[in-house]
């Protein structure tokens, strides 16, 4: 693609084309371009997928002791809405209604979106069945992909924000601790599977 | 995208900018928009972060390599960064650097993690193209004869017993609770 960007550049600097017409010519590949390489990554990825793949995580179920507090939280800290609220729970997704997530093309990967509940994890389940079984794992912190992330920025802006806690972690990314203590993290794209812990 | 090709030929008019330098920004803005760009996901002034969605969930466990093992084989994440030095990244979903989300499988730290009023006490992944015949059959195939749920959404445990779900866009979707 560099090479159609070089030739139309050197188009217009022999005066083949004129600016207006460079401008869109490198405006439309620019977007078309990014347009294909989504939908070729999908098609890949689709091609390959067993029954059990996963495309991306659907939701978190944070359990707390006051979920409007939790939440109240979240939404303050990344914008988020809260829909489907109920006496003990309420979802904050990723985006607005019929966006789809960031990254995905395909039209069956709803947003993600944090469940954040009050209820008891040890009640005897509805209707019988097996009790909740008692992990020996644990999900110590989650992190979370921001716009425009810049660390130092940032820093600023949680102060500002009243958020406690605030500190660096790993090269790209913040630490800090929500409205129970739990660990948080932000970080831009930067911060993905291939450079964290890298 | 237009104002910002519009500026670079400025700057490449003014000799602000050199040809190599010119194309290269170029390939870097088709890769932000491709990415969502800035434009698009700036955030309303003054109010907190534009979150952009899950980045990553940090699963400590006694042994990472299980943790691995299964959740690679069990729901096609791709292992990455494994040095064998207690922790592995699993990669899911889009490109890494483009949206793609990560569970990294970690043994317990020197410092163990204070406990916390509030825990997380499930993930639910996304199944795209779900078929309910198939689904269930995968499940049963890798030993989960009985998994807990309803159609489109089904609950498993990892060898650490944590709880996981699947679901698809019908049954797991945040705009749709309570329809």
């Amino acid at each position: 693609m560099e090479s159609f960007y070089a030739t139309k550049l050197d188009e217009f600097a022999k005066g083949k084309i004129s600016r207006r017409m460079l401008l869109e010519a490198l405006t439309v590949a620019a977007t078309t371009t990014a347009a294909t390489t989504a939908t070729t990554s999908a098609s890949a990825a689709q091609a390959s997928d067993p029954a059990l793949k996963v495309q991306l995580v659907n939701h978190i179920s944070y359990n707390c002791p006051e979920f409007k507090k939790a939440a109240d939280w979240y939404s303050k800290v990344f914008n988020l809405e809260q829909v489907g609220t109920t006496k003990i729970d309420t979802a904050l997704p990723f985006g607005k209604k019929g966006e789809k997530p960031f990254g995905v093309t395909a039209n069956d990967v709803p947003l993600s979106s944090l469940i954040i509940r009050s209820r008891d994890l040890n009640a005897p389940p509805q209707g019988g069945g097996e009790a909740r079984r008692k992990s020996r794992a644990v999900i110590e912190h989650m992190g979370y992909t921001v716009a425009d992330f810049d660390r130092e920025k940032a820093k600023v802006d949680l102060k500002a924000l009243g958020v406690e806690n605030v500190r660096d972690g790993g090269l790209y990314s913040l630490h800090m601790t929500d409205a129970f203590g739990y660990d948080v993290q932000i970080s831009g794209v930067a911060n993905n599977a291939l450079t964290d812990g890298a | 995208m237009e104002k910002f090709i519009d500026k670079l030929i400025r700057q490449f008019e003014s000799g602000a900018l050199g040809r190599r330098e010119f194309c290269q920004m170029m390939g870097i803005a088709t890769a932000i928009y491709a990415a969502g760009g800035p434009e698009a996901n700036a955030a309303p002034a003054g109010r907190g972060f534009k979150a952009l969605g899950i980045n990553h969930v940090s699963y400590m466990c006694p042994d990472y390599t299980k943790a691995r093992d299964f959740y690679s084989s069990m729901f096609g994440m791709r292992v990455v960064n494994d040095k064998g030095m207690g922790r592995a990244n699993l990669a899911f979903g889009p490109e890494p650097d483009k949206g793609g989300n990560f569970l990294v499988v970690h043994n317990p730290g020197a410092n163990p993690p204070k406990p916390t009023q509030a825990v997380i006490d499930h993930v639910c992944y996304t199944i795209s193209n779900w078929d309910e015949g198939k689904v269930r059959a995968a499940l049963k195939a890798k030993g989960f004869d009985k998994p807990t749920g309803r159609d489109g959404s089904l609950h498993v445990y990892d060898p650490f017993d944590y709880d996981v779900q699947i679901g698809n866009a019908v049954q797991e979707n945040a705009f749709r609770r309570g329809a």
